[in-house]
């Protein structure tokens, strides 16, 4: 195994390039800006990220060239992401659809939006309605006459029945 | 009621985060996925190297087929080279063998295949349509289909190791 690793990794760092090709023939304006469109929306299979429209990789431009192919075949957009699709699946489209399964992947951060606003309302309210309108008035605090206690204050009680004595 | 229904929709949406992080951490990145096994080949007709005839899938109708996919800049392709040659030999009776070169040129590859031999068909895809029909990802790429002209999988990799090979063709030839 670690052998067939070494080997492996020789002959790949030996890897070249594919020789340059020129641009496929473009179709009229009208139809070029479609394809072109089309291209934006189409992953490029032998690179990270990039559509075949942007990438300069000879097999993007190969992939380009048959959605010029099918254009001219009359093909309507989704007729030409399914061709793609049903080679690399939804892999191959730039953005998932909003339609199907992948919708929820559209509806799911506002679905998580709306109900964190939700949340955050309904606590504010809940939390509004809680508090008292008005704060209550302190409660009236009685000073204490000069010379008078409690009566039930021991010290006081002792104090008093020492003196008296 | 108010505090059940909180939690279950926090338990839904925690379910659904982990679900489609694991789906996602469960997946290489650099993989592209490959939704061409079990359906049908498609056709090509392009030309042979040696003599510039055409040649279609479509001739080998009711044969096992061994496609592979490569060029000659391509390291790993000539690491494949000899297994390739030894199994087209070997194997000769029971399967296709066809080589298409795409994304280099057509001398590049007739150079190559003068200096390093070839024992079966090579056709070349000048504009790579064949290889964008065929949902290749990269080189080297072969391709298995079976008597029906169904496509059973693909091998992205290098043969390396003329066992691996046995191992595929055998499922098209069972």
């Amino acid at each position: 195994m670690i052998l067939r690793t070494l080997v492996l990794s020789l002959a790949l760092a030996q890897e070249g390039y594919a020789p340059p090709r020129p641009v496929g023939d473009l179709l009229d304006g009208q139809r070029e800006l479609r394809v072109q469109k089309l291209g934006k929306q189409l992953r490029c299979a032998v690179c990270q990220g990039v559509s075949i429209a942007d990438s300069p990789a000879s097999m993007a431009r190969a992939q380009l060239d048959k959605v010029r192919e099918l254009v001219v075949e009359g093909r309507s957009d989704d007729e030409i992401y399914d061709y793609f699709v049903d080679r690399y699946g939804e892999w191959a489209l730039m953005e998932p659809r909003k339609s199907g399964v992948t919708l929820g992947l559209w509806l799911f951060p506002i679905l998580l939006l709306v109900s964190g606003l939700i949340i955050i309302v309904s606590s504010a309210r809940k939390g509004a309605s809680g508090l008292p309108t008005e704060l209550p008035a302190p409660a009236a605090v009685k000073e204490p006459e000069a010379g008078s206690a409690p009566p039930d204050d021991p010290f006081l009680a002792q104090v008093r029945a020492d003196l008296e004595k | 009621m108010k505090r059940q229904l909180a939690v279950a929709g926090s338990l839904a949406i925690i379910i659904f985060v982990v679900y489609v992080m694991a789906k996602g951490f469960g997946t290489n990145p650099h993989e592209v996925p490959f939704l061409l096994a079990g359906k049908k080949a498609p056709n090509f007709t392009i030309k042979r190297l040696d003599n510039d005839t055409k040649v279609s899938l479509s001739d080998f109708a009711g044969r096992p087929i061994v496609i592979n996919f490569w060029a000659t800049w391509c390291g790993p392709c000539k690491l494949e080279h000899p297994v390739l040659d030894w199994a087209a030999k070997q194997y000769a009776d029971r399967a296709v063998f066809l080589g298409v070169v795409f994304e280099d040129t057509e001398e590049n590859t007739k150079r190559f295949l003068a200096e390093n031999g070839w024992s079966f068909v090579q056709l070349y895809d000048p504009k790579s349509t064949v290889a964008v029909d065929y949902g290749v990802s990269g080189v080297p790429e072969t391709y298995f289909i079976d008597k029906q002209g169904i496509i059973v999988g693909k091998y992205a990799f290098p043969f390396t190791d003329p066992r691996e090979f046995t191992t595929r063709l055998a499922q098209i030839t069972r």
